[in-house]
């Protein structure tokens, strides 16, 4: 087919049609008249932030007035799907809430059925978990900060935030094989002993990191630029963080002591020496700081968990009842390799009646799990909530008040995480 | 046992003199970066990154080892893992004849969790270190038996692209360095 390039006609925009009414558009951005001066903007969902939300704001002039979050444009029936699945089959599925979050959101459904099979993982699969949960959580930190820092035009932080990412996600790849999608955590244990050099390479990126968080201060947290956008911006009092039910960094950004490893220590948590920052303030900037804080806590559990390996070489990471009659080749593959081999019965375990529950301190806060089991080799229930979805509600409260500017410095700032929320 | 202990902390406050400072030293920092910049990019169709051993890439099958037990079929949780039946002449008695079962995999669908190489009874599949295979059309994704048993080879490495691994160090992060020739762990 040849073009007329003189002839065609080249769709044009009318610009008189451009005019504040009922038809002005901008990508990602709809905009409604109300009355004089008063508008109703809708921000997404083509991926305001991290993926698709909506959040309908009502203006007058440039202060939002009333803001709205609109959820669910990446839900992919989770809940639902688990039921017709194999247990083992919904390890990969729910992984995809928090890809950058793996080791964390697949943990608690792990610890969950774990409860109903009546075992507990070996010792040195707790700390292996226990590694990846803090690599993951500093990964889904440092991914924030970089969200928030391209929010705000820092597209520095945004380069540095994904760089530094990227000596995570190595190591994660080392430990797992995958860089994202880990499928770490099996029933019973971990599915691959830590490689012959990791702690060495964990404690360079330990040393780096640390080093590293001293120049995101300087060139970040601390610059006035960023710091005028952030200081007293979307507070969020003490009150309002417990009434609404926040978790994770946001509430203890308000001032509230709460965090699922030190209320209820799972896996090996309690046998570290580490402390969880709060913050008084309740604003961006504190929201901000509780992140960083929390990295070197991380950074310190880490530092723990490399002794602790070294100290556990060579144990096993699967529990007796799937490890001790396995097939020579088995043992042979894990001296070599590693890698331990599964049972073919877990293809299609059986797990008792009876329901459990289990919960994790994500990178986000608070994550659940609660599962019912009719003793088939498929869930009756699998019910899950993710910590951004319980944080969402904030955009109600959090943002009206300020000024359409100030929007994504609050958005960015609750680290907000839409495939997650939705599930 | 120690519980994590809860500290609270305040953000710290700067006045408008420090604030001069403060981003007087964030210009500092952004120049020292800028004539000393710590980049490790890889550059991908020129550069690959040379993969562990250990990287859960594409699948391979050893047709010899297979017992058709189809324990790799009934784990994958994508159904990307087919058992597809063939006929071959029985040895015992050649009147008749015998249906084996081999597995097949559809690239569409799998999503590399591995755990059809770990529960295979016989060590009949296995990982190759190899992620970046293209495909012309969806067809090819859908390997049977003959090309289940072939190597893919990374299209990059093959077109003549400079190896490279990331090794971990405490000053700089991640370092890329060349992999020389022969040196291939
Ligand atoms: S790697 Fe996972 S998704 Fe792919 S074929 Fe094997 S079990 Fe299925
Ligand atoms: S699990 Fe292994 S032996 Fe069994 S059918 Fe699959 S490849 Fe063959």
């Amino acid at each position: 087919m040849i073009i007329d390039m003189q002839s065609s006609e080249v769709p044009r925009l009318n610009m008189s049609s451009w005019e504040i009414g009922e038809s002005r558009y901008l990508p990602g951005m709809e905009i409604k008249k109300l009355g004089k001066e008063k508008f109703v903007v809708y921000i997404g969902p083509q991926h305001p932030g991290s993926g698709h939300m909506r959040i309908i704001i009502k203006v007058d002039g440039d202060v939002i007035v009333e803001a709205d979050p609109d959820l669910g444009y990446v839900h992919r029936t989770m809940e639902k799907l688990s039921e017709g699945r194999a247990y083992i089959k919904i390890i990969p599925l729910v992984e995809r809430m928090a890809i950058l979050d793996a080791c964390n959101a697949t943990l608690p459904y792990v610890e969950a059925v774990e409860k109903l099979l009546g075992l507990e993982a070996p010792e040195r699969a707790k700390y292996l978990r226990v590694a990846l949960c803090e690599i993951n959580r500093i990964a889904s930190h440092l991914y924030g900060f970089g969200i928030f820092g391209v929010f705000l035009g820092h597209s520095t932080m945004y380069m540095w935030g994904f760089g530094d990412r990227e000596i995570l996600v190595e190591l994660a790849e080392k430990l797992t094989g995958a860089r994202l999608t880990h499928t770490y955590p099996i029933f019973g244990g971990v599915r691959r002993d830590a490689p012959q050099n990791f702690t060495d390479n964990l404690r360079k990126a330990i040393r780096y990191l640390r080093k590293r968080l001293e120049d995101y201060r300087r060139m970040f947290l601390d610059n006035p630029v960023i710091r005028k956008r952030l200081e007293g911006v979307g507070i969020v009092s003490k009150r309002a963080a417990t009434d609404l039910g926040l978790v994770g960094p946001n509430l203890r950004a308000s001032g509230v002591e709460y965090d699922v490893r030190a209320v209820e220590p799972y896996e090996a948590y309690d046998e570290f020496d580490f402390e969880i920052p709060v913050f008084e303030e309740g604003d961006s900037l504190a929201r901000a700081w509780v992140r960083v804080e929390e990295i070197k806590q991380s950074l310190r559990i880490l530092e723990q968990v490399a002794d602790k390996l070294d100290k556990t070489k060579g144990q096993q990471i699967m529990h007796d009842r799937f490890w001790a009659k396995v097939p020579p080749l088995y043992k042979k593959v894990f001296e070599a390799e590693g890698r331990v081999k599964l049972m073919p019965l877990f293809a299609i375990l059986r797990v008792p009646k009876g329901r459990a529950f289990a919960r994790t301190e994500a990178g986000r806060g608070e994550i659940t799990y609660y599962i019912e089991s009719d003793g088939k080799d498929k869930p009756y229930r699998v019910r899950i909530v993710s910590p951004s979805y319980r944080n969402a509600i904030m955009f109600k409260y959090a943002i009206p008040g300020h000024r359409v500017a100030d929007l994504p410095a609050i958005y960015g700032s609750f680290d907000y995480f839409p495939p997650e929320a939705d599930r | 046992m120690m519980p994590a202990k809860f500290v609270h902390k305040k953000t710290p406050k700067i006045g408008v003199l420090s604030s001069i400072g403060k981003n007087a030293s964030a210009l500092v920092l952004g120049l020292k970066y800028f004539f000393e910049p710590n980049r490790f990019t890889l550059m991908y169709p020129r550069e690959y990154i040379v993969l562990d051993k250990r990287y859960r890439g594409f699948i391979v099958l050893i047709k010899n080892k297979c017992i058709g037990c189809e324990s790799c079929a009934r784990v994958c949780p994508t159904g990307a893992m087919k058992m597809v039946k063939f006929e071959v002449p029985n040895p015992k008695n050649p009147e008749k004849k015998k249906i084996v079962k081999y597995p097949t995999i559809n690239h569409q669908r799998c999503v590399y969790c591995g755990f059809c190489v770990d529960i295979c009874p016989t060590e009949a599949l296995y990982h190759v270190p190899v992620h970046d295979v293209v495909y012309f059309n969806l067809a090819d994704m859908i390997q049977y038996v003959e090309s289940f048993q072939k190597e893919p080879v990374s299209p990059t490495a093959a077109e003549g692209a400079v190896p490279v691994k990331y090794i971990f160090d405490p000053e700089r992060g991640l370092v890329k360095v060349r992999i020389k020739e022969g040196e291939k762990q």
